[in-house]
């Protein structure tokens, strides 16, 4: 009798540890992708505007910071909602869907910029919020969701908060440099295309689960 | 007591120490010998500038990495002197264009292509692309640079500057575009692509010419004379002497033709008496390899895919 409760128990925990280890492992494939977004967003713009470090380094980092900042907003009012594992993967599917659609569009953004009269600061700058605001968005709602799945009782919240950022800021850092080291070497708009056929798969298991298990406990 | 007076030694010889370590840079440049005393350093936003001077030469160097080539070198005492063989095969494009009436550089360093093509051809409109503002005073401070009505620096990134070009319409176009907007160890990668020389390709007269600096004993090499060759559908190549260096890519406009070696030098030889070149131009003109052709892999280099540092540190099957 107790043996088998024990075994329960084991069960259990492997299950939720298995459904932890799946949450972090989408907060680790978002924080990945955002950094990729990031160096390639620089090298996308500096052919429209030019190599001066101050002005598409700016634009863009900047951008990507003030869209993160938005998407954990944002992904703080949506991990509150019942359905949240439903909104997180419809959030994923859409951003690697403007990953695949985006390579379409550079060209057509960066010239618009200057069509409506922007130098290359202000252009820039737009141009990157247009490009790359609403998928990184879309990617900062992921971290505040996962640490708010990942937590049962209040006194582990900071605990999860801390691994989620730990893993998914880790994960950053790899996305940052290898796409700065060996990505470049090959096409930008492939390598945006296949980023968001990716990211669509990702987004599209955590949306299946979310339907098979019917809402709140879900996640993976 | 003792213990005392042992502990201010330990004090004053630490401060001793660490005073000559922060010292070392200033100490070490002013034993700099290959090119001279160190009279000048500043961090632009883009360079790490340094300015030597040895007798009445100053060099230009942007860091100070031995690996790093010589950007500009001047004798102050005679502006004629050519102190840098790449300078001379710049001007290879008067070859395929005997009378520019406007040129436009890309790239200032110490000034000495714009300063030499403005003495050989004084009613010719020059235009410079310098992104660096910092370069342009370096250049007027210290290696003899002026700008005057016909000769114009303009800070902008070389491809900002065409782009703006083209969008303010057809204005006159240039005889001769130099490309020269690289170092040995940084290549900005949109002044190399197949969009970029559209671009050029916007503003080039139609019997006009581009020339580009590039170096000779890396894949670059092959990856930018496919790139010209995709765009301009021509591209011939004079060569440095020494194999280890610069190049120069040149290709003319759709109405320019292509030269065998004798016409080159030939033409060079009938130009030489209508101008008081400093240098050789017959030599300039036996430096033509005119059949080199791009390794056969290669890919061009494109906005989307530009792998061009990695290229120059890929070696060359073998040499032009």
């Amino acid at each position: 009798m107790r043996i088998s409760n024990f075994g329960f128990k084991i069960s259990l925990m492997a299950k939720n540890n298995l459904r932890a280890v799946g949450i972090i492992l989408i907060a680790c494939v978002c924080g990945w992708f955002v950094m990729e977004l990031e160096i390639l967003g620089v090298r996308a713009l500096s052919p429209y505007f030019g190599s001066a470090v101050f002005v598409v380094m700016g634009s863009v980092v900047g951008v990507f910071l003030l869209s993160l900042s938005a998407g954990y907003m944002l992904g703080g009012w949506f991990s509150q909602k019942a359905d949240s594992p439903g909104i997180l993967g419809s959030g994923i599917i859409a951003a690697g869907l403007w990953l695949f659609v985006m390579p379409a569009f550079i060209e057509l953004v960066c010239d618009g910029m200057y069509n409506i009269g922007l130098d290359e600061k202000w252009g820039s700058l737009l141009a990157a919020v247009i490009l790359f605001g609403v998928p990184t968005v879309l990617l900062g709602t992921v971290t505040p969701t996962a640490v708010r799945w990942l937590t049962n009782q209040v006194s582990d919240s900071g605990l999860n908060a801390g691994v989620v950022l730990a893993f998914s800021t880790a994960a950053s850092f790899a996305g940052c440099v290898v796409t700065a080291f060996y990505l470049v070497l090959v096409s930008m708009r492939q390598t945006l295309r296949v980023s968001g056929i990716v990211l669509m798969v990702l987004g599209l298991v955590v949306l299946l689960q979310a339907i098979t298990r019917g809402g709140k406990d879900a996640g993976r | 007591m003792r213990e005392d007076r042992k502990m201010r030694k330990v004090v004053l010889y630490t401060l001793i120490c660490v005073g000559v370590f922060c010292q070392l840079p200033a100490i070490c440049a002013a034993f700099d010998s290959e090119w001279g005393r160190l009279i000048y350093q500043k961090d632009s936003l883009y360079h790490r500038i340094l300015v030597y001077k040895n007798g009445s030469v100053v060099t230009l160097r942007f860091g100070r990495q031995p690996a790093v080539q010589v950007q500009s070198q001047v004798d102050l005492n005679n502006l004629r002197r050519d102190m840098l063989s790449y300078t001379k095969l710049a001007f290879c494009g008067l070859l395929y264009q005997e009378q520019p009436k406007r040129v436009l550089v890309l790239g200032l360093g110490g000034g000495v292509i714009p300063r030499k093509m403005h003495n050989y051809f004084p009613a010719t409109v020059i235009d410079v692309a310098e992104i660096d503002p910092e370069i342009l005073k370096t250049a007027e401070q210290f290696f003899g640079f002026r700008e005057d009505d016909k000769l114009r620096v303009h800070i902008a990134d070389g491809r900002m500057f065409i782009r703006e070009l083209l969008r303010k319409g057809p204005a006159e176009k240039y005889d001769i575009i130099v490309l020269d907007a690289f170092n040995s160890d940084y290549i900005p990668f949109h002044l190399m692509t197949k969009e970029f020389l559209e671009q050029v390709k916007g503003v080039l007269a139609e019997d006009g010419v581009v020339v580009a600096n590039v170096f000779q004993n890396n894949r670059l090499f092959d990856a930018e004379l496919a790139t010209f060759l995709a765009v301009f559908g021509r591209c011939q190549v004079f060569v440095d002497e020494n194999p280890s260096t610069n190049a120069m890519l040149v290709s003319p406009g759709p109405k320019g033709q292509t030269l065998a070696v004798d016409e080159a030098v030939s033409r060079a030889r009938t130009l030489k008496h209508k101008v008081d070149f400093s240098f050789d131009m017959v030599g300039v003109a036996s430096r033509l390899r005119p059949n080199i052709k791009p390794e056969a892999n290669i890919k061009v280099l494109t906005d989307d895919r530009a792998p061009v540092n990695q290229l120059r540190t890929q070696q060359r099957r073998k040499s032009p």
